[in-house]
Parts: C-alpha cells; sequence; structure tokens
C-alpha cells in the first residue's frame, strides 16, 4: 500500500498524522534495509550464528562463575544472569533501531548527506532510524522470552516491572542521545567509528552490575557517561535495590542527555558545509 | 642472498610502522578500547577474589591478577595483526600488485605485523605501568628463568599459529568475497575470544570441555603461555602443550599451503 492510501486511510490530524507518517517511513526504510540483508543470505546466517554463540557463551561463563564463587557482588547467579539478558535487551534493541549511525561518517565525507537535507523529512529520523538491522531484530524476541523468564524466576512485585520497564525505556533514551551526539560531532569532526567502537566498549562494562567496579570507575561510568544508569539501574530497580531517589535522577539523566544531544545536533548541522559534493 | 631478503622485510616493516604513526588518532583510539574492555575482565576477578587468602577455581587473587595483567602483554604480541586486511585485499583483487613482485606474501604480512606487534607492545608497557600504579594489584613474578623462557618460546609459536589462522580465514573470500569480514567476525572474534583465554583461564570449565579445548589450537595463543609463566604446568602437560602447539602449527602450514594454491587457481583479481 502506498504512503499516501496509508494515511488516507489512517484519518488522522495534527501530531498523530505526522507520528504515523514517520512511522510507515521507518517501515519503508526497514523494509529495504532487510532487503539488503536478505540478499546475502550468507552473510546474514553467519552474523547471525557468531551472535547468537557469542551470547550464549558469555551466558555460559557467568553461570559457571558466579555459581563457582557463590556470588558476585551480592548477586546470586539469577541476578547476574538477568542483569546479563537486560544489557543484551537495551543494546540489541539499540542496534536495531540505530544501526544506521555506523554508515554515517560516509554520508558525511561523500556528501551524500545533501540528498538527505533536501528531502521532506527530518534529516536527523532518517539518520537515525534510515537501516534497521534485521540480524538484532531476530535475536530480539529469544532475548525478550529469555529475560521473562528469568525474571518469573525472581518474583518482582508489580511496581518494579513497572519501574523496570519505564527505565528500559529511559535507557533507549540515552542511548538515542548518545547517537545524537555522535553524529553531530561527525559533522565536525569527520569521526564516528572510534567514537561508536569505544562507546560499545563502554557499554560492554555494563554486562555485569556496575557495583563491581571500584570508585572512580563506578562513578564516571554511572553518572559521567551513564552506562550504569542505562544498563544496570533497570535490573537494579527490577531487584528492588534501587531507590526512588535514584530512580528520579535516571530519568532526569534521560531527559536532560536528550534535550542537550538534540542541542548539539542543531549547532552542527548549521556547521555542515557539504564539501565534497 | 639471505641477508638482502631480510633487508627486503625489514624495510616493509619500518615503512608499516611509519604508515601506523602517520594515523596517530586511530591507534591510540585502539589502544583506548584494548584498556576498557580489559577493565571488565580485571574487575570481575578483583569483585570474585577480593580477598587475598581465597582461592577460587585453582587461582589465588595474585595468581589470577597477574593471569589478567598477562592478558594484555600476550594480547599485544599475539592478537594485535594486520593480517586480518589479507580478506580485503583478495576480494578488491589487490592481491595481483603482489603476485607480480619478486615478495613472499606471507612473509611481507607477517613482517607488518611484527612492525605492529612492536609499537603495540610499547604502548601496552606504558598502559601496563599505568594501571599497575593506580590499581596496585597483587601481582605474582616468576622467578624460575626456565618458565620464562618456555612462556617466550610459545607466545612466538602463538604468535606464527595466528597469523596462519588468520591468512586460512582471509583465503575464504577466493571463493566468496563478500565473506570475508564474516569470516573473521566468527573466527577470530568470537572464537578467539572465548577459547583463547583472553576472558578468562580456560581451566575454570569442567574438565571434559578443557580436554577438547586443549586439543584446538586456540588455547595456545594466550592462555597456555600464561599458564606457563604461572607455572601451573606440570612437564608432562607442559611437554604434552608443546606437541600438540608444534603440531598446529605445522598442520595450519600445511593446510594454509594447500588452501592458498587452490585459492590462488581460483582467483580472479576482480575489481582490477
Amino acid at each position: 500500500m502506498k504512503l499516501k492510501e496509508f494515511l488516507k486511510k489512517a484519518n488522522l490530524g495534527g501530531k498523530a498524522k505526522l507520528v504515523w507518517y514517520y512511522f510507515v517511513i521507518w517501515l519503508k526504510m526497514g523494509k529495504n534495509a532487510f532487503m539488503v540483508y536478505l540478499n546475502q543470505k550468507k552473510i546474514l546466517a553467519i552474523f547471525l550464528i557468531g551472535k547468537i554463540i557469542r551470547f550464549v557463551l558469555f551466558l555460559t561463563f557467568l553461570y559457571f562463575l558466579v555459581s563457582g564463587a557463590g556470588d558476585l557482588a551480592g548477586y546470586t547467579s539469577d541476578e547476574v544472569i538477568f542483569f546479563f539478558l537486560s544489557f543484551n535487551l537495551v543494546d540489541v534493541v539499540s542496534q536495531f533501531l540505530f544501526r544506521e549511525v555506523y554508515r554515517f561518517r560516509t554520508m558525511v565525507v561523500s556528501g551524500d548527506l545533501d540528498l538527505v537535507l533536501v528531502k521532506p523529512l527530518n534529516p536527523l529520523f532518517r539518520i537515525l532510524f534510515g537501516g534497521a538491522d534485521i540480524i538484532d531484530f531476530i535475536t530480539i524476541p529469544p532475548l525478550v522470552a529469555a529475560t521473562f523468564y528469568y525474571g518469573a524466576r525472581l518474583n518482582p512485585g508489580f511496581l518494579e516491572v513497572v519501574f523496570y520497564l519505564a527505565l528500559l525505556v529511559n535507557s533507549l533514551l540515552i542511548s538515542a542521545a548518545f547517537y545524537i551526539a555522535v553524529i553531530s560531532a561527525a559533522i565536525v569532526t569527520y569521526e564516528v567509528d572510534h567514537t561508536v567502537m569505544i562507546f560499545r566498549d563502554l557499554s560492554r562494562l555494563g554486562t555485569v552490575p556496575v557495583d563491581i567496579y571500584k570508585d572512580p570507575l563506578r562513578f564516571v561510568i554511572t553518572y559521567i557517561i551513564p552506562i550504569g544508569i542505562m544498563l544496570s539501574f533497570p535490573a537494579k530497580a527490577f531487584l528492588g535495590v534501587l531507590g526512588i531517589k535514584l530512580i528520579l535522577v535516571s530519568f532526569l539523566f534521560g531527559a536532560f542527555s536528550l534535550f542537550f544531544s538534540l542541542r548539539f545536533w542543531e549547532y552542527a548541522i548549521k556547521k555542515y558545509t557539504s564539501a565534497s559534493s | 642472498m639471505v641477508r638482502l631478503t631480510m633487508y627486503k622485510y625489514f624495510q616493509v616493516g619500518k615503512t608499516s610502522l611509519k604508515q601506523e604513526i602517520a594515523y596517530p588518532i586511530n591507534f591510540v583510539m585502539w589502544r583506548v578500547r584494548n584498556i576498557i574492555q580489559i577493565l571488565l575482565v580485571l574487575f570481575l576477578w578483583d569483585s570474585l577474589i577480593s580477598d587475598p587468602r581465597k582461592v577460587l577455581f585453582g587461582y589465588s587473587r595474585d595468581m589470577i591478577l597477574t593471569y589478567i595483567f598477562g592478558i594484555m602483554l600476550v594480547r599485544a604480541f599475539v592478537l594485535s595483526s594486520k593480517s586480518m586486511d589479507v580478506a580485503g585485499e583478495v576480494a578488491r583483487g589487490e592481491l595481483s600488485n603482489y603476485l607480480i613482485r619478486p615478495v613472499n606474501y606471507f612473509f611481507y604480512w607477517l613482517s607488518r605485523d611484527f612492525a605492529s606487534k612492536v609499537l603495540n607492545l610499547s604502548f601496552v608497557f606504558v598502559e601496563f605501568s599505568l594501571l599497575f600504579l593506580i590499581l596496585r594489584p597483587d601481582f605474582f613474578f616468576q622467578t624460575n628463568i626456565f618458565y620464562i623462557g618456555f612462556f617466550i618460546f610459545s607466545v612466538f609459536i602463538g604468535i606464527l599459529i595466528y597469523t596462519l589462522f588468520l591468512f586460512i580465514t582471509s583465503s575464504v573470500t577466493f571463493w566468496m568475497p563478500e565473506m570475508g569480514w564474516g569470516a573473521h567476525f566468527l573466527l577470530n572474534v568470537v572464537l578467539v575470544e572465548f577459547l583463547s583465554g583472553v576472558l578468562f583461564p580456560l581451566d575454570i570449565l569442567p574438565q571434559a570441555i578443557q580436554k577438547v579445548i586443549n586439543f584446538l589450537p586456540l588455547p595456545y595463543l594466550v592462555y597456555f603461555p600464561l599458564q606457563i609463566y604461572l607455572g601451573k604446568q606440570s612437564t608432562y602437560e607442559l611437554v604434552r602443550g608443546f606437541v600438540v602447539e608444534i603440531f598446529w602449527l605445522g598442520a595450519l602450514a600445511l593446510f594454509l599451503n594447500f588452501i592458498w594454491k587452490k585459492g590462488l587457481k581460483v582467483y580472479e583479481s576482480q575489481g582490477r
């Protein structure tokens, strides 16, 4: 069904119409990105197998390790696995949504960003969501199922589940803020790859509860580069070990980081010179 | 003649080193990433064995922290390699440029690898010292000269095994040019991460799994050299380890020779 027909059928007004407009475009861009991968089935299979092996081996390693030691920073093996699954959930969903960011540098240095800017579409939306990743998409349902299974074993209360889900959304907002900051910096410095990879490496520190790190590293990865807020706090809220004050601080962090990254984007896009086109 | 050949590859290494220094930010960022990666492993074990008297999976605190600091060093020697780029050169048809030159392609990359390792190693010493001063970990200093000698020898063989492994993986691109990064991701990122001992000492795994893994080439990249340094290998285990390691070195060299010749027959220099 064509976009115009969609909009006609939806019969929406104002902002709802705009959201629908962008949602349909996102579906189209996602479909195109998936088609590219589906044309290279062997590559798709090899990366999928690699990701699954990596996930299973790390999970097994954590299980052996914490079972043998009795606990990790006071958390049982089931709890540590839940931290790991929550980390993966945020990581995989953000990779699925924002994969296009990894291709942004080429867009800037080749001048192809011009082609995005002239379209009747928010360029930030196109740059962030332009290429959903099918490999991550395939891994989301089993990951959600595993998180649900382990979560249920921990017998959380209703409120803990609500906080957990809200903090997961907050984590995705922080992740989006980071990617916006990266693409903004890319316009100014032409550098993306290393910044993203360093962020990915730092994120991996959140594979396990941030409580294992010592200060000042723990402080830095919790409040300066908010890996802890993003990856550890949801699981902590779920386990009921995160106070209401820190939950509120997390939401404030999410809102502020998104606000400042958007300001940075507005500043950076004005600096774009289209030099290579 | 030998001297001239050596000089030729020395010059390749020297040029490669200059090339890496010409892009310092890339290199520094790569080193920063290495430090961040080691922090997870370091603090994970630090948290698990916080008591100096505690022994977990046969490791005391000083032994495990030495193992982790050792990973930094051995990684810089063994796993810092540029030979991964071979896959791209074959896929893009750039291999032709070397086939018409009086150079052995394997030794050409080995020379570049050694240059890269020298650069990485010089940085590792600085990082090692800084982390050591900041974290002040309990550390086990090996004083037995034989263990140190065997450690250096096993690292040297590990370097050769890893280079052969990268070349064999890259050879996939003779038949499937688009598969280069995929094959490297599966074999040299995922499997090496778990089976070489970079993430954890392999002897924490159940005996049955260890027996199988010890017959694969990957534990000889990081785990085996560090076990020798820590003096955790009995004479029998040491001999058996070196026999298996040298077997893999020979087997991989023969396999590469076989697969490379087959690959060159189907090589079409696409894109040239």
